[in-house]
């Protein structure tokens, strides 16, 4: 069994590593690269855990956030990446959108 | 609580329709728009000349720059030039325009960084910080050389509210502050700085017209069809169907907007997440509580944000809990750079931190709405098939801001008298 890289009473979402990813360049990348069905398994299977998620997360400051749980902070970030092709747009990419890698981002 | 609850949308005429801000500011009339100013070589070369070489241009934030040394480059390539922004060893902010004063080379040819000297690639002169002329390789070679007149060419700046602003303008006619004037009053004290702790950013080089890109987003009349997946109900209702704004208010050169945030706005699984850890940009239940009196004029309880249009090509668009803007650098006649920011205080929990993705995430999704019309615009445009464009009342922005680029070409005076009978008109509203 390879090792557990998620909080124990977070094991079930292990199947989703993936999409634990630190950057918006790459969380969108994998957006624009999914299908739309493995998007929304991730986004459901996110979702039905949120409301015990974030709480967990909750206990750590930003900065102090221990590796298992960092990688699950990124998932929920995932989560907030993916949302609109779920929730607004029923596919990957904005409906008539601007081409995303044509928009340059620097976050700081 | 708002001092005079408004829970209607502020355009009574509502579906009927109606002129409520034609009746306000009557001056700007009613007739078409040519629609050649986006596509004529010779109009971009008279804005060029008598718009973006004379006015005060916004080229970021102080954020940016927080420590003496602490520089970035801004490519005016609409000024002809590029601009070094520095922070001082005084601490102040300073502007050179980036060229070497012994043959002319561009000094920084980066983005910016941290450093002591700007000194020149090519044969090694330096100056400081205050763009003074410190050093020159083998001098003694030289003919009388006034090294105290040799300095970097400043370029004149001014800092509001932490916005930095610059004019190429060699004896610019107004300072920062008459520039900005009431609109500036009207925002101060809004947490700017607090709000401005981390940002997110994007830029694209778009292959239209500057205005194409600025008229996209000073109207909210195409929220309800361009953007009917991304916000189907936060700025439209049963009653305001067609987003009609709050309130307009303008300035000679700039224009507000209020915008109507409706009460029936149903969050989303995820939207409602993001509300519980903080801010999410789009919300209906805003009050203005602590906001100075330019933000929620009206202190509607019906509010979303604030459209604020910085002539000619800034904007400063707030809400409650964060804020963004929007820049257009105009590189040719059909070519700009386009940024949007959106700036908030810096995340110190996991929940935050989630609640601020998903409001950026929705932003750049919004506004990948606006942006594919850009260029399918501009593509029509060049057929010149049509030769003028018709306004709805709700565009009056963009009415305001095609009067005022052709007043400043036509060498007239910008209307100001309106701007007094304006805000007589509203306090009598
Ligand atoms: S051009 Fe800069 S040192 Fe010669
Ligand atoms: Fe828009």
């Amino acid at each position: 069994m390879p090792e557990a890289r998620l909080p124990e009473q977070f094991r079930d979402l292990e199947q989703w590593i993936g999409w634990s990813l630190e950057t918006e360049g790459e969380r969108s990348d994998r957006r624009q690269a999914s299908a739309m069905e493995d998007i929304t398994a991730f986004y459901e299977a996110m979702l039905a855990r949120m409301e015990e998620v974030l709480p967990y997360l909750e206990q750590f400051s930003l900065e102090e956030l221990p590796d298992d749980a960092k990688r699950l902070f990124y998932l929920t970030l995932s989560l907030a990446e993916v949302a609109p092709a779920v929730e607004q747009f029923g596919q990957p990419s904005v409906v008539d959108g601007y081409d995303i890698k044509r928009f340059v981002a620097s976050h700081r | 609580m708002s001092a005079t609850p408004n829970g209607t949308p502020a355009n009574g005429n509502g579906a009927a329709g109606g002129y409520k801000w034609h009746n306000k500011y009557p001056h700007l009339g009613t007739g078409p728009v040519p629609a050649d100013v986006f596509t004529s070589q010779e109009q971009f070369e008279l804005e060029r000349e008598r718009i973006f070489k004379k006015v005060w241009l916004n080229v970021g934030r102080v954020e940016r720059i927080p420590n003496p040394g602490d520089y970035f480059v801004q490519d005016l390539a609409v000024c002809n030039t590029s601009v070094i922004v520095v922070r001082g060893k005084d601490g102040a902010v300073h502007a050179f325009h980036n060229m070497c004063s012994h043959r002319g080379n561009k000094i920084a040819w980066d983005q910016g960084g941290t450093c002591q000297n700007f000194t020149c690639k090519f044969h090694g002169w330096s100056y400081g910080l205050d763009g003074k002329l410190k050093f020159v390789p083998d001098e003694e070679s030289f003919f009388d050389l006034k090294k105290e007149t040799l300095g970097l060419t400043r370029v004149a700046v001014g800092v509001w509210e932490g916005f930095i602003f610059i004019n190429v303008d060699p004896n610019p006619t107004e300072t920062l502050q008459e520039y900005l004037g009431d609109l500036a009053t009207g925002l101060e004290g809004y947490p700017f700085g607090e709000f401005s702790t981390t940002s997110t950013s994007w830029t694209s080089e778009v292959n239209a017209n500057w205005k194409v890109i600025k008229d996209a987003f000073q109207e909210v009349y195409h929220i309800a069809f361009l953007h009917k997946r991304s916000i189907p109900d936060s700025f439209t209702s049963k009653d305001n169907p067609y987003a009609h704004s709050l309130d307009v208010t303008l300035y000679p050169r700039h224009g507000s907007m209020s915008l109507f945030g409706s009460a029936d706005y149903k969050p989303s699984p995820v939207a409602k997440l993001a509300a519980q850890h903080g801010e999410i940009v789009i919300r209906s239940d805003f009050s203005a509580d602590g906001l100075p009196a330019g933000v929620n004029p009206l202190r509607s309880e019906a509010w979303s944000l604030d459209l604020n249009v910085i002539f000619p090509a800034f904007f400063v668009d707030v809400s409650q809990g964060s804020y963004f803007t929007h820049q257009f650098m105009p590189i040719g006649v059909d070519k700009t750079l386009w940024t949007s920011t959106q700036y908030y205080t810096k995340a110190t929990t996991p929940g935050r931190r989630f609640s601020q993705e998903y409001g950026n995430v929705i932003f750049r999704d919004i506004i990948m709405e606006d942006g594919r019309t850009f260029e399918e615009t501009q593509s029509m445009l060049s057929s010149g098939a049509k030769k003028e464009f018709y306004l709805h009342d709700e565009e009056i922005l963009v009415r305001h801001s095609h009067h005022v680029i052709d007043q400043m070409l036509t060498g007239q005076p910008v209307d100001r008298a309106f701007a007094a009978n304006g805000k007589e008109a509203a306090s009598h509203a």
